[in-house]
């Protein structure tokens, strides 16, 4: 008796020990996934629930009781809804483009053997530690019709809108794009030179020694070296390009007219400008399905067959 | 192998001009600071003038409008950063140390939490805070901010607490040390210069952060970004103070990567590169 009773003892204890190394892990990720969980999930919640409510602040402090879809039905037949994805889209493919080329030119010349490089590279990354609401306002300065970009331009016989690079519906939203490609194009140097530098020198120089061209030699080595590094660094940019909305506040609030509407400024603005919440809150949820589509599109693609 | 000096001259050229194009917005804004205004629109601009400090004694000292925004930056930026280091070491131990149910799809959800659209929260929690009587209130700021200070210091910590060998602590816990013994005593101090490295660019992204505080902060707690909107509002636009204020926004994160050097392309890719 006694001696079974001790055995189940040392049974039940050894159970207690897996349990407690099961459950291990999760006391170590528990506290942020609690928070984050609140912090995340319970807010977007939130959102989901009052998409399907008419609820407009200016006109009522509650809702006015369910909409089914229209809100989401509403949004797609908007216009300027439309308009605002479009430019995002734009915007988003075209800057992350620019940027890589950009950055990759830079990559490759800072990774040639000239003097004062160290230097430059560390003033390079200057652009990319600016605020991006205070790198609107630089640029917003910068793009006055006697501020130095214009003057620049005209000087080199470029014609320029009289209202100014950021006064015109046709330029401003270029003027956006240009800023954001100033600020991240030396992001894409620094981290694709670190790709570049990665690169043993001898197998560069090998390939160099036995005749191939410069081109053959960024083809068949250092491209393929730099295609885990790109991905990670195109999905990066490309959603903070997506969800750009700092350099449009400062620089037109989305002007002139709807012109340079982004998703992220057409929602702010249904939302926090004209208190539609019900309706924000539907655009909202169109915002997260397709960025969670883009992102797992991207995920898929980066990280397939690698530990995480 | 030395190029020809023609190309070599062609590649000192092609420097040049990048270095213009990425520098001379910055230089312009410094000098927009300290020029008196009435050389601030000038067709063709002014080259030659005498610097004043006058701008930066209005924002900063007397009356010193943006000092006030510079304090509440400070105490906003660096409260979540701390904030959200204990959350974030410990789940950074786990997705490092344990192979466990989930722990694939949680690493893509805070990655992918950094990616989102952050303005999506702006409405819910517009309204959720004001419910609970935290709209324009530090902590509010503090708190949204976790949404991304956490998820990025755990995937940089987790990376560099994967150079740890795992015996070291095996070894702390053969001597009696318990598991989160082993983490206290061995475990985090040696990847302390990690953890700086996260919370200095933790810090980076909060005080760069514009849109939260945007519609969270009230008059008293405006952080520097979104203080300088008042300088377009008042009489007119007042651009040497939006630069001297600008340039005071710009300095900490630039002087933070300059002293983070090599770890840049460590935390801008989260980890992922290294």
């Amino acid at each position: 008796m006694r001696f079974d009773a001790s055995g189940g003892d040392v049974q039940k204890e050894y159970i207690m020990l897996n349990i407690k190394r099961h459950f291990l892990p999760y006391w170590f990720i528990g506290p942020s996934l609690l928070f984050l969980v609140l912090i995340v999930v319970y807010p977007l919640g939130f959102s989901l629930y009052y998409s399907f409510q008419i609820w407009n602040l200016q006109i009522s402090a509650v809702p006015l009781g369910p909409a089914g879809l229209t809100n989401y039905i509403n949004a797609i037949n908007d216009p300027t809804f439309v308009q605002a994805f479009i430019n995002t889209i734009k915007l988003s493919v075209s800057v992350t483009a620019i940027e890589f080329i950009f950055g990759l030119g830079i990559a490759l010349l800072l990774n040639e053997n000239l003097k004062g490089v160290n230097i430059i590279r560390a003033i390079l990354i200057m652009p990319t530690t600016v605020a991006p609401m205070v790198a609107g306002f630089l640029f917003r300065y910068l793009y006055y019709p006697d501020g130095l970009i214009s003057f620049f331009l005209s000087s080199m016989k470029i014609p320029l809108p009289q209202e100014g690079i950021l006064g015109n519906a046709a330029t401003a939203l270029w003027g956006i794009a240009f800023t954001d490609i100033w600020e991240w194009t030396p992001f894409f140097a620094i981290i694709l030179l670190a790709g570049l530098k990665s690169i043993p020198a001898e197998i560069i120089e090998a390939a160099q020694v036995d005749g191939a061209t410069f081109f053959r030699t960024f083809w068949h080595l250092m491209l393929p070296n730099l295609k885990f590094v790109s991905l990670i660094i195109l999905m990066i940019r490309f959603m903070q390009v997506f969800n750009l909305f700092d350099i449009i506040y400062a620089e037109t609030m989305g002007g002139p007219g709807t012109s340079t509407r982004t998703l992220s400024y057409n929602l702010y603005y249904r939302g926090l400008v004209e208190y539609n919440i019900g309706y924000a809150s539907a655009i909202a949820w169109i915002m997260i399905i397709i960025i969670a589509v883009i992102i797992n599109i991207f995920i898929i693609f980066s990280f397939r067959g690698k530990e995480l | 192998m030395k190029k020809p000096l023609p190309t070599r001259i062609l590649l000192y050229v092609l420097l040049g001009i990048v270095v213009c194009v990425f520098v001379v917005p910055i230089v312009w804004s410094a000098l927009l600071s300290i020029r008196p205004s009435i050389t601030n629109r000038t067709l063709p601009p002014t080259l030659i003038f005498r610097p004043t400090l006058k701008h930066f004694y209005y924002c900063f000292v007397k009356p010193g409008v943006s000092l006030n925004w510079l304090i509440s930056s400070l105490i906003v930026a660096s409260s979540a950063t701390l904030l959200s280091l204990p959350f974030s070491i410990l789940a950074a131990y786990a997705f490092s140390r344990f192979k466990f149910f989930g722990r694939k799809f949680l690493m893509l959800w805070y990655l992918s939490l950094f990616l989102g659209p952050p303005i999506v929260f702006l409405i819910p929690y517009v309204i959720i805070m004001s419910r609970i009587g935290l709209v324009g209130s530090y902590l509010s700021m503090i708190i949204v901010y976790q949404t991304f200070t956490i998820p990025f210091s755990i995937l940089v910590i987790k990376s560099f607490f994967d150079e740890i060998p795992v015996a070291l602590e095996e070894a702390a816990m053969v001597d009696g040390a318990g598991r989160f013994g082993a983490v206290i005593k061995v475990v985090i101090p040696l990847s302390l210069p990690g953890i700086i490295v996260a919370s200095m660019f933790a810090f980076v992204f909060s005080w760069n952060n514009a849109v939260f505080p945007l519609v969270l902060s009230a008059r008293t707690t405006k952080p520097l970004p979104v203080g300088t909107l008042n300088f377009f509002a008042t009489t007119g636009i007042t651009w040497n103070y939006i630069a001297a204020t600008s340039l005071v926004t710009m300095l900490p994160p630039m002087l933070i990567f300059l002293v983070l050097g090599r770890y840049i392309v460590r935390g801008l890719t989260f980890g992922a590169i290294k």
